[in-house]
């Protein structure tokens, strides 16, 4: 009589570590509330209201996508609410409502589900819906423009415009009040010390590549010291620049998505270390105002070549024939 | 199962299980009603096999398969009636011939079986001849091949899979049949370079068999018999031709010589639903179920019954499957603790690159077996260097079957290989 118990039958192994990428995607929205909730204190409900839309339509657009490509529903997975989340916490709190609604379209749709969805992605879709999105209506993006309504308790100019078109000498900013968000900018991009904590998080928890993030900074900072160092009076000191714009967003939770980052060692640290190097060389000599964006976008691209510098395989076997 | 730890940036831990100090004495368990054995060559020509549904058999007789093929054989282990002979179809295409044996509880003794005569005086042809399904599958016939010329005996002591200690036991128990084992083998293949590789904490009693010892790492897969050729003997592997031996294969070349009968009882780890490991002692071609039974385990709709390690081991999909004489371990999985693979893509997280032994850029790879591109991924992302050790699939956090792809892709590859050679 055979034995008709139905059992599971898989391959091997029959270990899993229990990681998902859900998981995954989940502790990194953790990891950004800090950044995140001091900037709704800086910067009130408005904030909220964009944070809300640009999560809530980044999902939206996600939902959309797997029914017209016929795709199994992956709203739950966590990636398009990250988007919606990151892409909502570069923006100015007072963006008018319809850009962040076209801004997570572009994000999600041409940013990500035209490559066939998650993993698919060359780019950041985050940095993908900004760039284009700065190209188009650079007006709504502009921190100066859009924050006039707000009165602060400190300097309320943006610092790295301040930078660009009055030069060092405007620069009257203390490291701690950088780092301790007090300077305006993007709802989530300001308050620094919260982003590294929140890296720092992602890069015990193994969420993130610390080889990235690192390596970008040191870039940014080598880079920067470097013009400081030639002509002072011209160019802003490394720590400036780590503080303001989207440098530390930048480094711990844009290049260091994984889709369009290297994966080996030597490679993640020409790639972190070429980000940072670009983000300053076109603060410094770009004609726009910030290079985070741009240089992600850049390093993206160049990301499937320099991937090819990776250690030899271990003795190829020879396959019987 | 071993989980992620929360600190991720840290490398996952899988270390070998080391045998306990206190000998735990195996549960004997014998086959109840039926043995089933396995030949290793495709069941074609059905009427003509030298071995007919209804043959008694005696323990110890040889039973092959064709006349022109001395190779494919097994032996029985029971006294009985042939009851079935079927083609089997195993991983990967393998074509195979199930012989079903109805044990006869009265049948004869086997203290006369042609072995018996020939164990007087060692010889390669005869262990060949009759060696080949004893437990570990000592596999002889590699030193009669030609175009091979074997100049290192490598005795693989260390468990390859994780929770496995069957090799590891038998160092511990049977040091001394392992020693006659590795003697008669130098004997009769005349190679006098003989290594042995065991767990750290086993090189002293490895000491006594007079071969060259070397200790293995307890990091999984440092004990696999690929990752010791490459990392731990490359200048043996350079000069090529080595041949490897689990340590319970040489104890059942040792034992055969020394008693004139061949072991067909061997040692199996069963790891049950709760994580506990008992050690069985069972004759090759029992049914799992039988095991089951003995150390008191219900397997229930939907759990999985693996045999061999959590790693590489192969989910059977019928307790009825027998034991062979390589299962080194059973495994028993509640259905609650099965992770399911899924369809997600690849994200590129980066984890297989980073724990993969033998550097493949797992990454690119699956992108290459994803599309069908199964020669690009050979040529290009050193399919071929794989060991298949599946600590790739074991951290994917997509939970891609990764390890499954690579086999298939293997296999694909060689099977257009084969058939262009076969064009050619």
């Amino acid at each position: 009589m055979p034995n008709r118990i139905k059992l599971t039958v898989s391959h091997a192994p029959f270990w899993h570590d229990g990681s998902s990428i859900t998981t995954k995607h989940y502790n990194i929205i953790a990891a950004t509330l800090i950044a995140v909730i001091a900037g709704l204190v800086q910067y009130g409900l408005p904030a909220l209201a964009v944070l809300t839309l640009s999560v809530g339509s980044a999902m939206a657009w996600e939902f959309l996508m797997n029914l017209l490509m016929r795709r199994p529903v992956s709203i739950g997975d966590g990636s398009a609410a990250l988007i919606g989340l990151l892409f909502g916490m570069l923006l100015p709190a007072m963006v008018p409502w319809w850009v962040v609604i076209v801004g997570t379209l572009v994000a999600v749709v041409i940013g990500k589900q035209i490559y066939g969805g998650i993993g698919g992605n060359p780019f950041n879709p985050v940095a993908v819906a900004y760039a284009i999105l700065l190209i188009s209506w650079p007006l709504y993006l502009d921190f100066n423009a859009m924050l006039v309504d707000y009165s602060f308790n400190f300097k309320a100019a943006y610092p790295l415009v301040l930078y660009k078109f009055q030069g060092t000498g405007a620069l009257d900013f203390g490291m701690m009040d950088l780092l301790l968000g007090r300077q305006t900018g993007g709802i989530g991009a300001t308050f620094g010390l919260g982003l590294i904590l929140g890296g720092i998080y992602l890069i015990i928890r193994g969420f993130i590549r610390w080889e990235i993030s690192v390596s970008f900074l040191a870039g940014i900072f080598i880079t920067a010291l470097c013009f400081n160092l030639c002509n002072p009076e011209i160019y802003a000191s490394p720590g400036f620049h780590l503080l303001t714009g989207f440098s530390l967003i930048g480094a711990f939770f844009l290049a260091t998505e994984d889709s369009s980052s290297p994966v080996h060692f030597f490679p993640m640290l020409i790639y972190g270390a070429l980000g940072g190097f670009l983000t300053v060389l076109i603060r410094n000599l770009g004609a726009h105002v910030d290079g985070v964006i741009y240089a992600i976008l850049i390093i993206n691209l160049i990301h499937p070549l320099i991937e090819k510098i990776r250690p030899k395989a271990m003795g190829r076997i020879m396959h019987h024939a | 199962m071993i989980k992620r730890s929360f600190f991720g940036i840290a490398r996952p831990k899988l270390e070998y299980d080391t045998i306990e100090d206190v000998r735990p004495e195996p549960v004997s368990v014998k086959p109840g009603r039926r043995v089933t054995l396995f030949i290793d060559a495709p069941f074609t020509r059905a009427g003509r096999t030298m071995i007919k549904k209804g043959d008694s058999v005696v323990p110890g007789q040889r039973l092959q398969l064709y006349e022109d093929n001395p190779k494919a054989y097994t032996i029985s282990p029971v006294a009985g009636r042939i009851a079935e002979i079927s083609s089997f179809l195993g991983m990967m295409e393998k074509q195979m011939t199930a012989v079903i044996i109805d044990i006869d509880q009265e049948g004869g003794d086997s203290a006369d079986t042609p072995f018996k005569e020939v164990s007087q005086n060692p010889s390669l042809q005869e262990a060949a001849r009759f060696l080949a399904a004893s437990a570990g599958k000592p596999d002889l016939a590699q030193f009669q091949d030609p175009d091979r010329s074997v100049k290192t005996i490598v005795v693989l002591g260390a468990d390859r899979d994780l929770m496995t200690v069957t090799n590891q036991y038998v160092i511990k128990t049977g040091i001394a049949s392992v020693k006659t084992g590795i003697d008669i083998l130098r004997k009769i293949t005349g190679v006098q370079n003989v290594v042995i590789t065991v767990a750290q904490h086993q090189v002293q009693v490895a000491g006594s068999t007079a071969a060259g010892v070397r200790a293995v790492g307890s990091k999984y897969p440092l004990a696999h018999p690929e990752m010791i050729l490459r990392y731990l003997l490359p200048e043996q592997t350079g000069q090529g031709g080595i041949a490897l031996f689990t340590a319970e294969a040489v104890a059942s070349i040792g034992e055969a010589f020394s008693s004139g009968l061949i072991p067909m009882e061997k040692i199996v780890t069963t790891v049950k639903k709760d994580g506990t490991r008992k050690l069985v002692s069972v004759t090759v071609g029992t049914p799992i179920t039988d095991i089951l039974a003995a150390v008191g385990e219900k397997i229930e709709p939907g759990d999985r019954l693996i045999a061999g390690g959590p790693m590489t081991g192969a989910a059977l999909y019928s307790p009825d499957h027998p034991v062979e004489p390589d299962t080194d371990a059973v495994i028993i999985q509640g259905k609650e603790t099965i992770v399911e693979g899924t369809d997600t893509p690849c994200t590129n997280c980066g984890q297989c690159v980073r724990i993969c032994p033998v550097n493949i850029p797992v990454n690119e790879l699956v992108r290459y077996m994803d599309a069908g591109e199964y020669e690009q991924a050979a040529e290009r992302t050193a399919l071929f260097s794989c060991i298949e050790c599946g600590l790739c699939a074991y951290v994917c956090e997509s939970r891609i079957p990764v390890f499954q792809f690579i086999r298939l892709a293997k296999h694909a590859v060689e099977r257009m290989n084969a058939a262009e050679e076969a064009n050619a």
